[in-house]
């Protein structure tokens, strides 16, 4: 299995305070890579530097295509989805709660739809090579509807669905960007365990059918031990721990600083 | 009902006296009358007694209304029935809407006032729409649109009366314009949001006034510009008396003399402006940059997240809109044939703002109510004078109460997966 996400030395100080310490690890192609620790141990911020909303410090990200590899620092913003194709969802939801379940799909195609309008001029002469890209773009969001069984509510408002399904619309949407690298913030939060299950098979089957590398946040272990193929542990900024679920189930290192022990 | 209630709404009725009193005492109990030399102070104390009993005896009649719980039942379900009208037939009512819009100058009733009228609302409805993709659409809380109004209507004064083009190669030039000043106000506030947003917007509209009354070479200062050419019905003017050479409308149609030609002309004008505005927001609002712009305003950093460009986002926002406030002031200039920078004052900001909000944020058919509705109010009240502005106060408050969200506040998805269900 090729590698996907190399991270070397990152480092990211807020002031005198050092949110991540000197990090590295790799994530591979096709498989789902999770990162846990304690609350306030550097996860999210981790996020906020892949996905450009933080510069780090110091250190250096890379995204491996077939044989180059780009290295993330150099875009921020909106480029990284753009351009880099690295796609995140948040730990509290952030989807377009006024707008439809459907309309949040084709905002996440915004940038091929743009071109397909030629910058809204064909769109607004309502020509039919538009229309058929945006014909695409429905068929598109309608395939990833059916996967999560909400293609019923696809003209109900976003912010009316219930919880999990919100999260599930806001790792479709994340999706339909055909990100390389999906980053995943707590998803399994607020889940009840019927809900996190349908969520390990949604993320498996990203894994397997999508040319996706999933990197995931999660503190739910039914979660993180059931469909991790690498896991990481963070602990004040630093990693303490690298391997299987299986393995880091078992070390003492992780059981002391996160997990804890069975009374 | 209780008798500790009615003590209850007593006290409270009494306290709203005393607010009642502290507010109307000096505003109304002291009237300054000027006699002779100077101003001398005249009490009125009965109309301020009248004016507290009355508050006092509304607020309790309120409070025990609402302790039976009738609150307004009549209100609330005339206002609900109204938009679940205005809902299931939309398109009927624009369609109507429309109709009786073309037809208006030709009714029985129809004088020169009400055309004035008509054609103040339809101005304002075109500001309305205009704002409407920049507040409603894009959420960008924008306090200084009257500055693209003031630039459309300035170079197109300028353009018109240096070089004497017509009014057809003029309105575009000064949308154009206009919508340069938008993306030059859009860059410094791309970070901005919300209330700091809405602060320096503002301080926009400010600035573009000042300069209209402090570059006197160039926009002739406090004095405005006069002698605007006027439209010309595709090179036919409306004159008496034409040029040499010229032949005017009321002669190629073999009309009498009429200005109410001209009134009409005009009123048709902002029509068909008014109404390609309306249309063009509602093709844009379908298209990816109308989608991006609606989620832009639902949440910014899952926009970045998606890849979505803000900046290019919003600079479109604010110069789609301020394009057409330049075309409306370009109209503005040609109906008046004189203006100055009195006409863009920030109170005409606060009109448009409040048109877009109180009709209900993105609601286009929400701008036409409230723009009838604002306008219509303060011009029926024109003989109360200076009061007029307590009714225009009012209604704000009456639709505020009803309708916190604005007259039209549902929003319908730009694309359906699986058709209208009704």
């Amino acid at each position: 299995m090729s590698n996907l996400l190399s991270v070397e030395n990152l480092t990211m100080k807020f002031g005198g305070l050092t949110a991540i310490d000197d990090l590295s690890f790799d994530a591979k192609n096709n498989q789902i890579t999770s990162i846990i620790g304690p609350n306030g141990a550097g996860k999210t911020t981790v996020f906020n530097c892949l996905t450009g909303f933080y510069k780090p410090t110091n250190g250096q990200m890379f995204l491996h295509k077939e044989d180059s590899k780009i290295s993330l620092r150099k875009y921020t913003d909106f480029k990284i989805a753009y351009v880099a194709k690295v796609a995140r969802t948040f730990q509290n939801i952030r989807l377009f709660p006024a707008m439809s379940v459907l309309e949040n799909l084709l905002v996440a195609q915004h940038n091929e739809l743009m071109v397909a309008s030629g910058y809204s001029l064909f769109g607004l002469l309502n020509l039919k090579s538009y229309r058929d890209k945006e014909q695409l773009a429905v068929d598109k969001a309608k395939y990833w509807l059916d996967i999560i069984g909400l293609t019923h509510r696809a003209d109900d408002n976003a912010g009316d669905l219930p919880y999990g399904d919100q999260r599930k619309l806001e790792i479709v949407r994340a999706m339909c960007i055909e990100p390389r690298l999906l980053c995943l913030d707590e998803p399994a939060a607020g889940l009840n365990p019927k809900e996190s299950a349908e969520l390990n098979k949604l993320l498996k089957f990203i894994k397997t059918e999508k040319q996706t590398g999933i990197l995931l946040i999660e503190h739910d272990m039914s979660v993180v031990m059931g469909i991790s193929d690498h896991v990481v542990v963070l602990n004040y900024g630093k990693k303490i721990f690298e391997g299987t679920a299986e393995q880091t189930k078992n070390s003492k290192e992780v059981i002391e600083a996160y997990l804890g022990v069975d009374e | 009902m209780e008798k500790k209630d009615i003590i209850q709404s007593f006290k409270d009725s009494l306290f709203t006296g005393l607010i009642a009193l502290a507010l109307f005492g000096p505003i109304v109990g002291l009237r300054t009358v000027s006699k002779g030399e100077g101003l001398f102070i005249t009490p009125q104390w009965g109309v301020v007694f009248l004016l507290v009993g009355l508050c006092i005896l509304g607020r309790f009649l309120i409070n025990i209304n609402s302790a039976r719980r009738t609150e307004f039942k009549i209100f609330s379900t005339l206002s609900s029935k109204f938009s679940s009208i205005t809902e299931d037939k939309a398109k009927h009512f624009a369609i109507t809407g429309i109709l009786f819009a073309v037809v208006f100058p030709f009714l029985p009733f129809t004088d020169r006032y009400f055309m004035d009228v008509a054609i103040m609302i339809l101005t304002y409805i075109m500001l309305g729409w205009g704002l409407n993709i920049v507040v409603g659409l894009a959420g960008l809380l924008d306090l200084g649109y009257v500055a693209f109004y003031a630039v459309g209507a300035y170079s197109y004064a300028l353009i018109a009366t240096t070089f004497g083009w017509s009014f057809w190669i003029c309105l575009p030039l000064a949308g154009v314009f206009a919508a340069f000043f938008g993306i030059l106000l859009g860059f410094p506030v791309l970070r901005l949001r919300g209330d700091y947003l809405a602060i320096v917007t503002l301080g926009f509209g400010e600035i573009i006034r000042i300069i209209l009354i402090n570059w006197y070479e160039v926009t002739n200062g406090p004095d405005g510009i006069t002698g605007i050419p006027r439209p010309s019905f595709f090179g036919l003017p409306f004159k008496r008396s034409p040029d040499e050479g010229e032949t005017s409308f009321h002669l190629f149609f073999n009309l009498e003399y009429s200005t109410m030609h001209r009134i009409i002309f005009l009123y048709y004008l902002i029509l068909v402006l008014a109404l390609i505005t309306n249309y063009f927001t509602l093709k844009i609002r379908k298209l990816p940059v109308g989608r991006a712009w609606e989620a832009l305003r639902e949440d910014e950093i899952a926009c970045k997240s998606l890849g979505v460009n803000p900046t290019n986002t919003k600079l479109t926002a604010f110069a789609i809109g301020a394009m057409f406030g330049g075309f409306a002031g370009s109209f503005f200039a040609t109906r008046q044939a004189f203006i100055s920078p009195e006409s863009f004052t920030f109170i005409e900001s606060a009109i448009i703002v409040a048109i877009v909000v109180l009709g209900g944020m993105g609601s286009q058919t929400g701008v036409v109510l409230a723009s009838i509705f604002l306008i219509g109010i303060t011009e029926m009240f024109r003989d109360l004078e200076q009061f007029r502005m307590i009714a225009f106060g009012g209604a704000m408050v009456l639709i505020m109460v009803f309708k916190p969200k604005g007259i039209l506040a549902n929003r319908k998805p730009t694309i359906l997966m699986h058709g209208d269900k009704k």
